[in-house]
């Protein structure tokens, strides 16, 4: 081994702080509650319905993120338009609003005061407190995250990759699915991942859209409100655990090198 | 065979003028000029992957101007390859056959035959991140001829490669001109390139069309002081003040031409006493290029001019800056331009 390297040394000393920061109230709550409370945590059949409905809205906003962001996303990179930056800046857009703006939002538009609502309501969608609700919430609050990164994974793809393509026959939508899409997987994934994981971390919004169907954040919330930190803890627990199998997941994902060389 | 019908394109910042040209069938055509000049815009715009603003693209008479890319009856190779990165070397090599309604057992000889004559067999389960620039490139030039395009267009083949690969190629070039007969269009920014693989050239400069014909008379006859310059002529005169230095050739001069140029390797070193023309100077600076050197001479008048002599044969003791010199030069050796 070498020498020290002070610099390092001195990052090192001033990065401590952050990761102490998310590390001990994470810590200190995993380590709070019993085995057994745990245990009975998860029996509970409330616990684990609000978990799936956490987990099965996050993953439906994630894959409506991946069916309708991906060709956004592959536009947003590829593609000069007028009118592409005002675009860009509306995705970002979700990530600067307080989130109960957005449920508010959503009410409004989905409202039965609103054309919008009322149409939606005679073809049988509601959106206050159903799953649709909060799976539009989610999806709002979690496109950025997946039309971000998709757009970063479809802009490693050198153009002249799909240009060779297109020279050797291929149209535009075989190109896609032959070279663009094998090449930018992993980043849709990733998006995919990322866009899921907001979606179960959401409370803001999914409180004003549908605080029914209890999902895990509102249920936490409810149990801190009702019956005080002890209770709570365990629900957090165990979504903290899901969310860090998710994100270990993701940073599997993100370990394969890309076949994509600059 | 190719017919570029006055085309013109407007980009920020760099345009395309009146681009007229014709490639007959078989040709192995260059075209040449400096880096940014455009060449490789009007290949890309051959293919279709820039649409021109003016002009039409005929291919054996049919104008192929409003056909998409895919549909072109060409093939292009790119300057590096672009082979895709998660096919391996056979994968790359089919992966246009379904496009072109090739039948399998067609595809599998054309495959064969291809593997052999480019030498491809080692390398056939290999991806493109692992192959050296060379085996890049028969890649490359496998995938686009398994298609059998009518023509291949060619964007700066020799650039990437390492110096130790590029005769190698360049001989890869000549023997797959030679064995499929086909029409291959070229772009360069090197001559000697261009002089050794292409039977006619066409000279670009900032987008316009400076001369074209046959190779060796752009090389021999280049038309203006660009093009003399780019071909490697390295002394150009004004015709007045060549007439001061003696260099002008003894035979009438067409009116029109207002320049004299001679190659270096067109001055001949002493003893050359059958030269028609008799020349002595200063040797200011000597540049080794390999086997030959190169020779700045300032003459008596004050012009200078080069010279490109065999390095053996720079004489003994060697010269050095600051030796007189003395070389002779054949009549038909100056042009006028």
């Amino acid at each position: 081994m070498g020498r020290r390297d002070p610099m390092a040394g001195l990052f090192l000393a001033l990065s401590l702080p952050l990761i102490l920061l998310v590390l001990l109230p994470l810590g200190n709550m995993i380590c709070r509650p019993s085995l057994a409370m745990m245990v009975e945590t998860i029996r509970d059949p409330e616990v684990v319905a609000a978990i799936g409905r956490s987990l099965g809205f996050s993953l439906t906003a994630g894959g409506l993120a991946l069916v309708l962001g991906t060709p956004l996303a592959y536009l947003l990179s590829r593609k000069n338009f007028w009118g592409k930056r005002f675009i860009e800046g509306i995705m970002d857009l979700p990530i600067m609003i307080p989130h109960p703006v957005v449920g508010i939002a959503l009410l409004s538009l989905a409202g039965r005061n609103h054309p919008l609502g009322r149409a939606l309501g005679r073809l049988g969608v509601e959106i206050m407190g159903t799953g649709t609700g909060i799976v539009c919430a989610l999806l709002f609050v979690g496109l950025p995250f997946f039309v971000g990164t998709a757009k970063a994974g479809f802009d490693t793809v050198p153009l002249r990759l799909e240009k060779a393509s297109r020279t050797l026959g291929a149209g535009t939508l075989s190109t896609f699915f032959r070279i663009t899409f094998p090449l930018t997987w992993r980043h849709l994934v990733l998006g995919l991942v990322m866009c899921t994981a907001r979606g179960i971390s959401e409370f803001g919004a999914i409180v004003i859209v549908a605080y029914h169907p209890m999902t895990a954040p509102v249920l936490i919330y409810e149990r801190f409100t009702a019956y005080g930190l002890k209770y709570s803890q365990p629900v957090a627990v165990w979504l903290i655990f899901i969310s860090l199998m998710l994100f270990l997941v993701l940073r599997m994902l993100s370990r394969g090198t890309s076949p994509v060389r600059s | 065979m190719i017919e570029l019908d006055h085309l013109y394109l407007n980009l920020p910042g760099f345009s395309l003028s009146d681009i007229h040209l014709a490639v007959e069938e078989g040709d192995f055509f260059a075209l040449i000029g400096p880096t940014g000049s455009g060449k490789s815009l009007i290949l890309e715009g051959m293919m279709g992957l820039m649409p021109f603003d003016r002009g039409r693209v005929r291919v054996g008479g049919r104008d192929i101007t409003e056909v998409p890319v895919e549909r072109r009856p060409l093939a292009m190779v790119y300057q590096d390859y672009a082979l895709f990165p998660h096919l391996n070397v056979t994968e790359n090599i089919h992966y246009g056959v379904r496009y072109h309604g090739i039948d399998p057992d067609e595809a599998r000889r054309r495959f064969d035959r291809l593997v052999e004559v480019l030498d491809l067999s080692r390398i056939l389960d290999r991806k493109p991140g692992t192959l050296s620039g060379g085996e890049q490139q028969r890649t490359a030039l496998a995938r686009s001829l398994i298609l059998n395009p009518r023509v291949l267009l060619l964007d700066e083949p020799l650039s990437a490669l390492d110096p130790s690969f590029r005769d190698e190629a360049k001989e890869w070039l000549r023997q797959i001109h030679q064995a499929l007969d086909m029409t291959l269009v070229m772009v360069s920014h090197d001559f000697n390139d261009v002089v050794y693989l292409a039977n006619r050239a066409a000279l670009i400069r900032e987008g316009r069309l400076v001369q074209q014909g046959p190779t060796l008379d752009l090389f021999e006859h280049p038309a203006s002081p660009f093009a003399a310059a780019f071909t490697g002529m390295k002394n150009v005169w004004p015709l007045e003040r060549a007439r001061a230095m003696g260099m002008v050739p003894r035979r009438d001069l067409d009116p029109a031409h207002s320049w004299v140029g001679i190659r270096p390797e067109h001055l001949l070193p002493e003893p050359c006493a059958t030269a028609d023309h008799r020349f002595s100077g200063v040797v200011t600076v000597l540049r080794r290029q390999g086997v030959f050197t190169e020779v700045g001479i300032r003459l008596a008048g004050g012009e200078s001019c080069w010279a490109a002599w065999p390095s053996h044969s720079l004489g003994q003791p060697p010269l050095t800056p600051g030796s007189r010199v003395g070389f002779g030069v054949w009549d038909s050796a100056l042009h006028t331009l």
